[in-house]
């Protein structure tokens, strides 16, 4: 549909290289919104920038875990790019990618919390959680300044529901997540800034096809689409027109909300 | 467009200054044909004229909702005219301004929660706020079903979140009741049509700066929406009718082509569930 107020602006995207943030950077570039596409994944920002040609995003690569690089980071995207807007904070997962290994393959099997050692907990917090914390904190100043901002964070259905799969630890991170974008709401509502969070349910990336469901059963994965009302797993385009909508003006008055993107597998409070 | 060739319904699309009429018109924009059903036939003319401006067609269907001979008729009307129904957006509702008899009446001065209303009062405000978006949903699921992208849109409230205050002005108890009924009605009938990818969905609005919220706040004369004032929203503004139009516009539409079942607060952070 035709949404107002992309144009132009510029936004940030974490975890642009693959999945969601690849489709969320396709959306907002057809929006004409100016990209600043962060991973820590190089080769998959620069195929994705010379997949968009003319409308090439500014690439950074950050290990977002790390307090120095997003301070880094924040520094040269606002004197490289220009102001910021829009705040997409995609990424995360269920593996915590590294610049040694910035595309880990994703878990084939449940982890059961008596198999999740001390580092695994802690990579995982950081990446889904501490990420958010760290970006949102080196942009907000510049949204602050400017009196207008978008943030958009990703939950997780893992979060809002449980999840027998993914493990505690993604499950906590992600509702930290959640307690991030509200309290952030509150005190950001003031300076004109929205902060919402998305909370995927089943997306088929290829990384997740090349993982857990790729070797489902196929009465497993039927047992899977029996849950979901929609009957499909979800795609990326279905997560990036909601970004899209969120920071548009049609999505100016949402703020502190999460909003469930499922198929109708699972209703939120 | 998106919506090329689609047809949509909105319920309380009539009058000009209403969230009905900016969601009417956005569908219009993005190329579906609208048939408005609404009690206030004065306002006919005036959306008819832009829908029309729009480039789309436009008819307008005089709709009690809360009368099922009414809404089916109305269904049955649409769908005979255009010969298919791709969307419906239940936005009529309110407390006041909402039966033939006070169609146009000024705002209710005083408090109207579940221990001082009458009887009356809970079955008409129940009668249009829940009862009339099931007899729509029901009256237009069977054309919904063959389209290739049905959906349906209702109207929640941030009343149903959170209650009314003792005192507040505008809004009702039997309103906040509805409308949590709202949001079960959007969650049974998107488990129900699910199937046939019709997607079901709900708006949860704070205070809206409607021409019903408008007339109230000049009645009491402040600017203090029945869930509070402006000030108390993180966001420090109450919507305008657009920010609210638009997002039922997008659950229309692929934006959203994942999302149902869904409850979206539009409310600044004032009540985040």
């Amino acid at each position: 549909m035709q949404l107002s107020g992309l144009a132009g602006r510029v936004a940030v995207v974490t975890g642009a290289a693959s999945g969601i943030g690849q489709a969320v950077v396709r959306r907002l570039a057809e929006e004409r919104v100016r990209l600043a596409v962060v991973d820590v994944y190089e080769a998959g920002l620069r195929e994705l920038c010379r997949e968009l040609g003319e409308a090439a995003p500014e690439l950074f690569v950050a290990d977002l875990t790390d307090p120095h690089e997003v301070m880094d980071l924040a520094k040269r995207v606002l004197g490289e790019v220009g102001d910021v807007s829009f705040l997409v904070n995609v990424a995360g997962g269920p593996v915590a990618p590294s610049h040694e290994n910035p595309l880990p393959r994703l878990p084939t099997r449940a982890f059961p919390i008596d198999e999740i050692d001390d580092v695994d907990w802690a990579r995982i917090l950081a990446t889904n959680l501490t990420t958010a914390f760290l970006v949102c904190r080196a942009f907000v100043p510049a949204l602050k300044a400017r009196r207008f901002g978008r943030i958009v964070n990703f939950t997780s259905i893992a979060a809002r529901r449980g999840s027998d799969r993914v493990g505690v630890h993604y499950a906590a991170a992600k509702g930290g997540v959640i307690g991030l974008t509200k309290t952030l709401a509150l005190e950001l509502g003031p300076q004109g800034i929205t902060v919402n969070a998305i909370a995927p349910g089943f997306i088929n990336t290829e990384r997740m096809e090349a993982a857990a469901w790729g070797r489902r059963t196929p009465e497993q994965h039927q047992a899977v689409l029996d849950a979901i009302p929609l009957g499909r797993l979800g795609r990326p385009d279905d997560i990036a027109g909601i970004v899209a909508l969120l920071c548009s003006d049609q999505g100016g008055y949402v703020s502190g909300a999460t909003i469930d993107v499922n198929g109708g597998l699972y209703f939120g409070p | 467009m998106p919506l090329s060739g689609r047809v949509a319904i909105v319920t309380g699309a009539a009058k000009p200054d209403g969230i009905g009429h900016a969601v009417a018109l956005g569908l219009a924009r993005e190329g579906a044909a609208v048939v408005v059903a609404d009690l206030y036939e004065a306002g006919f003319a005036g959306v008819a004229r832009a829908v029309e401006a729009a480039g789309q067609r436009c008819r307008c269907i005089r709709t009690d909702v809360a009368d099922p001979a009414s809404a089916e008729a109305m269904v049955k009307e649409a769908a005979s005219e255009f010969g298919r129904i791709d969307a419906l957006v239940n936005a009529v509702g309110g407390s006041w301004g909402i039966t033939p008899e006070d169609l146009t009446a000024p705002p209710r001065r005083g408090f109207v929660g579940l221990t001082n209303c009458s009887l009356a009062d809970w079955r008409t405000i129940l009668g249009v706020n829940l009862d009339g978006a099931f007899y729509c949903a029901r009256a237009a699921a069977p054309y919904l079903r063959a389209s290739p992208g049905g959906a349906i849109v209702n109207f929640a409230s941030v009343a149903a979140r959170k209650g009314l205050t003792p005192g507040s002005e505008g809004s009702s108890g039997p309103y906040a009741v509805a409308k949590a009924g709202i949001m079960a009605l959007t969650r049974q009938l998107a488990v129900e049509l699910g199937a046939d990818g019709v997607r079901v969905n709900c708006v949860a609005p704070g205070v809206v700066l409607s021409g019903r919220a408008r007339r109230l706040m000049a009645a009491i004369g402040s600017e203090r929406g029945p869930e509070g004032m402006a000030a108390a929203v993180p966001l420090g503004r109450f919507a305008t009718v657009d920010e609210v139009a638009g997002l039922v516009v997008a659950l229309c539409t692929d934006e959203t082509s994942y999302m149902t079942g869904v409850t979206l607060d539009v409310n600044g952070a004032a009540y985040m569930a």
